[in-house]
């Protein structure tokens, strides 16, 4: 039978066997003989030449039918997505220290699970699969693994003592994912060395019969959900930033880099910026609607193909082209229109970031300022709003930085991210400068107010009308000035941290008050 | 009206058990006896969570934790495992690293295996008296740091710690071979009457040794001519 009947005929067998998985039809390709199956973007590709190589040992459906379990298990269970792919290499690579033992690690990890998660709870041919693909190295203890723990034999004799480790890993325990990583990395550590030295010598890479497992094959917007929840699962923001640097050359290729909203061609990948964003952005602000209206009147909304029967009042004849032609002519599709009660609009924010010896340094640790930052600046953004920056340590000595307002994401992250170190003075001249760039803009202050300065920028604060929400980092005495300073000032709210982590939570809570807020 | 989910009917399969099922079942069966058997060491030992380090509070709870792991069949990574689980707070109640030496010392000298290697690199905590009276023919490779008193009263076996111990490394051993890749504590050897320690870093200071012989990079250090034996 030919080969692509057969793929059509066992497609929905085996999509019902694993409860309909929202896949695309698989295909067949050519290719070299040594790969089974690629899986890119959620799309399974079988290698024709590699089915031709089992002619005689095995039944094609059957071999379509194991190498179909397999993709769609590591769709359905694991890796599952780029997240927990991501994070299993975090782990993997903690043990081995390198980027290509640790991408190794991961691929044989995740074949092992979602290959024996495919044999416990679905009836499959995957044993039988294994038991005339190629083993060498690794694959062959792999294999090994597979007889004690599936309870088959596939011909493999030896490595008793990496195997007493092996089987001892709860695979199918998706909490312990990554304690079992590092488990299976340690037991194979030295033969996957070995396995790696000998393909630098030889220059030919060994392949996994059942295909690699890149970063790459991921969408854009997977990698970009993944980033975001990886971000916040990292302990601090060198090991994420050790991934992403690992990982750069794949994300380049998915044209993935830190432009706008975090993703476009063109721009190395700054991992520290990447890290604030992907991890504010797990942060997002609801946003309360503004109160509506209907108008009654009916406006013109969007266009339809004009038919014979339809009134031609309607007929839009810039679009038509001036001809009164079915399939040429469009008419006008009406709505009842929306007006605002009350002009609303939000207004552009100046944030203030201390960035000073006293103050954690963002591109060492995570920086709940910077973070908090972060966080007012995509609420701001996201509602049409322009951003301006004011980074200072000792400006009078140079340490700024102003941004004018802009939308720019990356270069706002950019100027909040930018640490200087050392004393702590406003030059209040640079603020009155980047207030006068936008109307009644907002000011968003962070710092742990060990200013210089300090009494000049409460009199400052209370002689404008601008509305300030200042977050202060600990109690201290100038922070209690502060706030006996600036109590009569209904337009400046002060919110003291005691946990650093507690940041995002009170800038979201304010901003959401504002916009719930008449103005 | 058709039932929208009518074709899942049928598809799922009950899932079959596999041996893997019942490895991990044998395996979590046996490190809860060895924990309960921790447990009671601990109950015995040291009630108000405090353990003096005495010549007799280690022989009485060495018997102790003797008892307690009787009747456990387990193998060299089922000890692995209980280090690891000395780590978790959710697996073991509190953790007094004495106790927990002398255990594993014992779990070490009535293993099956001749020679047991455990990974404890990634262990936060270090475990002291590790190797407390290794017998002749056992031989335990340790990879990563361990804390006091490792192999203490060493009779016989060998020991190897693949990285760093602290202070009173090879304290009162009688025979065998404690080898140590990298760095000891003071009073290294105190009470030794034979056996060999050697050292493959620095020795930060040795005890008063009564017999054996002890290298530091390959020389010599005891006995040598600076170092009489002690006499106690």
């Amino acid at each position: 039978m030919d080969l692509k009947e057969i793929l059509e005929r066992k497609w929905p067998e085996v999509k019902r066997k694993h409860l309909f998985p929202q896949l695309p039809v698989p295909q067949l390709v050519e290719g070299e003989g040594d790969v089974a199956l690629e899986i890119k973007s959620k799309q399974i590709s079988i290698s024709v030449s590699f089915l031709e190589q089992f002619e005689g040992r095995m039944a094609e459906e059957e071999v379509i039918e194991a190498l179909l379990d397999h993709g769609i298990t590591h769709y359905m269970y694991c890796p599952w997505d780029f997240h927990t792919h991501l994070l299993l290499y975090n782990e993997a690579k903690k043990v081995v220290k390198d980027k290509e033992m640790a991408q190794r690690a991961t691929e044989y990890f995740i074949d092992v699970v979602a290959n024996t998660y495919c044999v416990k709870e679905r009836e499959t041919k995957i044993p039988e699969l294994y038991r005339h693909l190629p083993k060498g190295g690794v694959q062959e203890v792999i294999a090994s693994l597979y007889q004690e723990i599936w309870g088959v034999d596939l011909g493999i004799s030896g490595h008793e003592d990496r195997v007493r480790r092996l089987v001892r890993i709860p695979y199918l325990e998706k909490r312990r994912w990554r304690e079992s990583i590092k488990k299976f990395t340690k037991a194979i550590e030295d033969i996957l060395e070995k396995e790696i030295e000998q393909e630098r010598t030889s220059e030919k890479r060994a392949q996994n019969p059942l295909g690699d497992h890149s970063f790459s094959n991921y969408s854009l917007e997977e990698i970009d959900k993944g980033l975001r929840e990886f971000a916040s699962t990292v302990e601090d923001i060198q090991e994420f930033k050790e991934a992403v640097e690992d990982l750069k050359d794949e994300l380049a290729e998915k044209g993935y880099a830190s432009g706008g909203m975090g993703r476009g061609a063109g721009n190395p990948i700054d991992a520290d910026l990447l890290f604030y964003m992907k991890l504010a952005e797990n942060y997002t602000l609801p946003i309360r609607k503004l109160p509506m209206e209907r108008s009654g009147d009916l406006h013109p909304h969007s266009h339809a193909p004009w038919e014979i029967g339809k009134p031609f009042a309607d007929i839009d004849v810039w679009t038509s082209f001036g001809k009164i032609m079915p399939g040429v002519t469009q008419t006008w599709v009406r709505r009842e229109g929306e007006i605002y009660g009350e002009l609303e609009s939000t207004p552009d924010c100046l944030i203030i970031i201390d960035s000073s010896g006293s103050m954690t340094n963002p591109r060492e640790r995570l920086s709940y300022a910077v973070l908090g930052a972060a966080c007012a600046c995509n609420a701001y953004l996201k509602n049409d709003a322009r951003v301006a920056v004011y980074n200072f340590s000792d400006a009078f000595r140079g340490n700024k930085l102003l941004l004018d307002y802009c939308t720019e994401k990356e270069r706002i992250y950019r100027a909040i991210c930018r640490y200087f170190g050392g004393g702590t003075a406003l030059d209040l001249d640079d603020i009155l400068f980047l207030l006068s760039q936008a109307e009644r803009s907002d000011i968003f202050i962070i710092t742990d107010m060990q200013i210089t300065n300090l009494e000049k920028l409460i009199e400052l604060f209370n002689r404008i009308d601008n509305r300030v929400t200042a977050v202060h980092l600990g109690h201290n005495v100038h922070t209690a000035r502060f706030m006996e300073g600036t109590k009569k000032r209904k337009n400046i709210s002060l919110y003291s941290v005691k946990n650093k982590e507690d940041i995002p939570k009170i800038v979201l809570g304010k901003i959401r008050e504002y916009w719930a807020s008449s103005f | 009206m058709k039932n929208p989910f009518e074709e899942f009917h049928g598809a799922a399969r009950q899932s079959r058990e596999i041996p893997l099922d019942k490895i991990l079942q044998s395996k979590e069966e046996t490190l809860s006896r060895i924990l309960r058997g921790y447990e009671d060491l601990l109950k015995n030992e040291a009630k108000d969570l405090v353990w003096l380090m005495q010549y007799s509070t280690v022989i009485k709870a060495y018997t102790i934790a003797e008892k307690g792991i009787e009747g456990i069949e387990y193998t060299a990574e089922d000890i692995e495992e209980f280090c690891y689980a000395l780590d978790r707070t959710d697996q073991i109640p509190y953790l007094i690293t004495g106790p927990a030496g002398v255990y594993i010392s014992a779990l070490c000298n009535h293993a099956k295996e001749d020679e047991i290697v455990l990974r404890l690199q990634d262990l936060n905590v270090k475990i002291n008296l590790l190797g407390y009276r290794l017998p002749p023919g056992k031989r335990v490779v340790v990879e990563g740091n361990v804390g006091d008193f490792t192999g203490i009263g060493l009779d016989g076996g060998e020991l190897v710690i693949e990285g760093s111990t602290k202070n009173y490394t090879g304290a009162g051993m009688k025979r065998g071979k404690i080898v140590v890749r990298h760095n000891v504590g003071f009073n290294t050897g105190h009470g030794m009457t034979g056996g060999e320690i050697i050292v493959g870093g620095r020795i930060k200071g040795l005890g008063k040794i009564v017999g054996g012989k002890v290298y530091e990079r390959d020389h010599l250090v005891f006995p040598s001519e600076g170092i009489k034996p002690f006499y106690f």
